[in-house]
């Protein structure tokens, strides 16, 4: 750790942190508002019993597994975007 | 008060992204401060007190996703009542562009959840490494026993909260005594457990770590606002007519004789700024509107004597000379369609069918033939009960007298009971033909909740 203030600090924005969050906090809102309206009209118990009906799925699992499915699938639509949208000039920072 | 003042370097003159030194916002006492922190005890009060009330012996407000069912005080909402938390939640977006149109920024200020969690963590790292100079000594000094117990101390704190946060957030959608009751034990569910971590994490990462870079580079808020700002919205500027020249000068002297304005340069607005910006440069879209800005200069300004408000909140009409108006379009217009949707959300909601009735045809067959060749179908009926008491319910044909109810045909549901029961319908032999839609009244024994659904019934074709 370095003695200097803006050095040893985790606070300080690096580009990459706010590019991250820039593709992180998006996805994570769509995601979140996808699985309320997606499990709103289906029930993951059900969903399950089509699926996989010998493996047992509690409700907050399949609650959690369809967040993370979509956190995903947005996750890497905001990451593709920021991809295209960066220009070389940016990539070196 | 010469301080080196927190500034934004930018890597590449056209990049979005740039390279700061930590902002370390300097601690202000005021008008709008005590204005911040009632609102912070008042909305952390509320989200850290609201798992734990009661109502009819069960959490006041528990959105039981399990059970896949939300109450909130007197009233239970249903996934097929999914449309009206939708309602809700576009009435307080419109509600925030309102409060934007009138007053600016207040939201981001005052309630951002950003805000209110980063003041409180803020709070903790004042408690634990002192005051502004005192945190950028320590910060600046090799690492020893005190650096690393106020360091270590504060972690501690944080931590603490953040992780009684995420407990907290989870217990929303299980019951909260249930989920203490299993810590206690130390037999958490892996899900609830996954949960409290993970929003913990997002806690201490979001208010202790990235603060103001959430205001700066996520928040989408911050980057349509202005949309609806017009000059007539309340802004924190800083006056520049009465403010310029600036300088320091002693508090004896007359500034006119030196040339200055009221600005005495002393930086204070800069270094209590949570986004590190400098107010006298005009408004940006890293202000949020906190105000701290004000509450420092208007010290200052007591102290040299001179009148308060060279920063202030006002709009750009009344810094311009024109009055204000408080009653314009866009105002008129977002409170008018804010009224309606709240109207039709207490109407909406207040008359939910109180029973939902679902006929579910048996996938196997059409129909079944009965050894004295009359027809018959048979279904799933599925009954939700949404009163607060036990129903007494029977059902019958109400539209066709040559087909009839076989076996059960009334039961007894309890409150906020989900029932699926089999249901058979017989037609006389050569009475019906093909499909023919059959409707089935579900009803209580006062005859109150009648509700109607309709059954295809298929028969051969006899023609």
């Amino acid at each position: 750790m370095a003695g200097t203030v803006p050095d040893d600090d985790p606070g300080a924005a690096s580009p990459a942190v706010a590019r991250i969050g820039a593709i992180a906090w998006p996805s994570f809102f769509a995601a979140g508002v996808a699985t309320a309206v997606f499990f709103a009209l289906i029930d993951p118990v059900e969903l399950a019993d089509i699926a996989w009906p010998r493996v047992p799925v509690p409700r907050e699992f399949g609650y959690t597994i369809g967040f993370f499915m979509f956190w995903g699938a947005t996750f890497g639509a905001s990451a593709f975007t920021a991809l295209l949208l960066s220009r070389p000039a940016d990539r070196r920072g | 008060m010469g301080k080196p003042i927190a500034t934004v370097t930018v890597l590449h003159a056209d990049s979005l992204y740039a390279a700061q030194p930590k902002i370390y916002p300097r601690e202000i006492g005021g008008r709008f401060a005590r204005l911040r922190i009632v609102a912070v005890f008042a909305l952390l009060g509320i989200f850290y007190v609201f798992p734990w009330l009661r109502w009819d012996g069960r959490q006041a407000v528990l959105f039981d996703l399990p059970a896949r069912k939300f109450y909130i005080f007197g009233l239970t909402f249903w996934p097929q009542d999914f449309f009206w938390l939708a309602w809700l939640l576009i009435i307080a977006g419109l509600g925030l562009f309102f409060v934007t149109s009138v007053a600016g920024r207040l939201w981001c200020g005052y309630a951002c959840p950003q805000t209110v969690w980063t003041e409180v963590f803020l709070w903790i790292e004042r408690a634990c490494e002192g005051r502004r100079n005192q945190r950028i000594k320590l910060d600046a000094s090799p690492w020893n026993a005190n650096k690393l117990l106020r360091k270590g101390g504060k972690q501690l704190a944080w931590v603490g909260l953040s992780a009684w946060t995420g407990f907290t957030f989870v217990g929303f959608f299980t019951p909260v005594t249930e989920i203490a009751r299993e810590i206690a034990s130390f037999d958490l569910g892996g899900w609830e457990g996954f949960w409290i971590v993970f929003y913990g994490f997002a806690t201490y990462g979001n208010a202790g770590f990235l603060r103001e870079q959430v205001c700066k580079y996520m928040c989408p808020y911050a980057r349509f606002q202005s949309a609806m700002f017009d000059q007539d919205t309340l802004i924190v500027s800083y006056d520049v007519a009465r403010g310029e020249p600036r300088g320091s000068r002693k508090r004896s002297a007359d500034p006119k004789a030196l040339g200055l304005g009221d600005c005495v340069d002393c930086l204070a607005c800069v270094q209590v700024c949570p986004t590190g910006i400098d107010i006298r440069d005009g408004l940006q879209y890293e202000c949020i509107a906190c105000a701290s800005c004000i509450d420092a200069c208007d010290e200052v300004m007591d102290k040299m004597g001179y009148a308060r408000g060279l920063v202030s909140y006002t709009t750009e009409s009344v810094s311009t000379g024109k009055p204000r108006h408080l009653l314009r379009p866009r105002t008129l217009a977002y409170a008018t369609l804010l009224l309606l949707l709240c109207a039709t959300f207490v109407w909406g909601v207040g008359n939910r069918a109180p029973l939902i009735v679902e006929i579910l045809r048996d996938r196997n067959a059409l129909y079944r033939l009965a050894s004295d060749g009359s027809i018959e179908n048979s279904y799933t009926l599925k009954i939700v009960n949404k009163t607060r008491s036990s129903q007494h319910l029977h059902w019958a044909v109400v539209d066709n007298e040559h087909a009839r109810i076989v076996g059960l045909h009334d039961a007894t549901f309890s409150t906020d009971d989900v029932g699926s029961l089999p249901l058979t319908l017989r037609a006389e032999p050569g009475a019906l033909s093909g499909m023919t839609r059959i409707k089935i009244a579900v009803s209580d024994d006062a005859g109150m909740l009648t509700t109607l659904q309709s059954a295809q019934f298929y028969s051969p074709e006899t023609r």
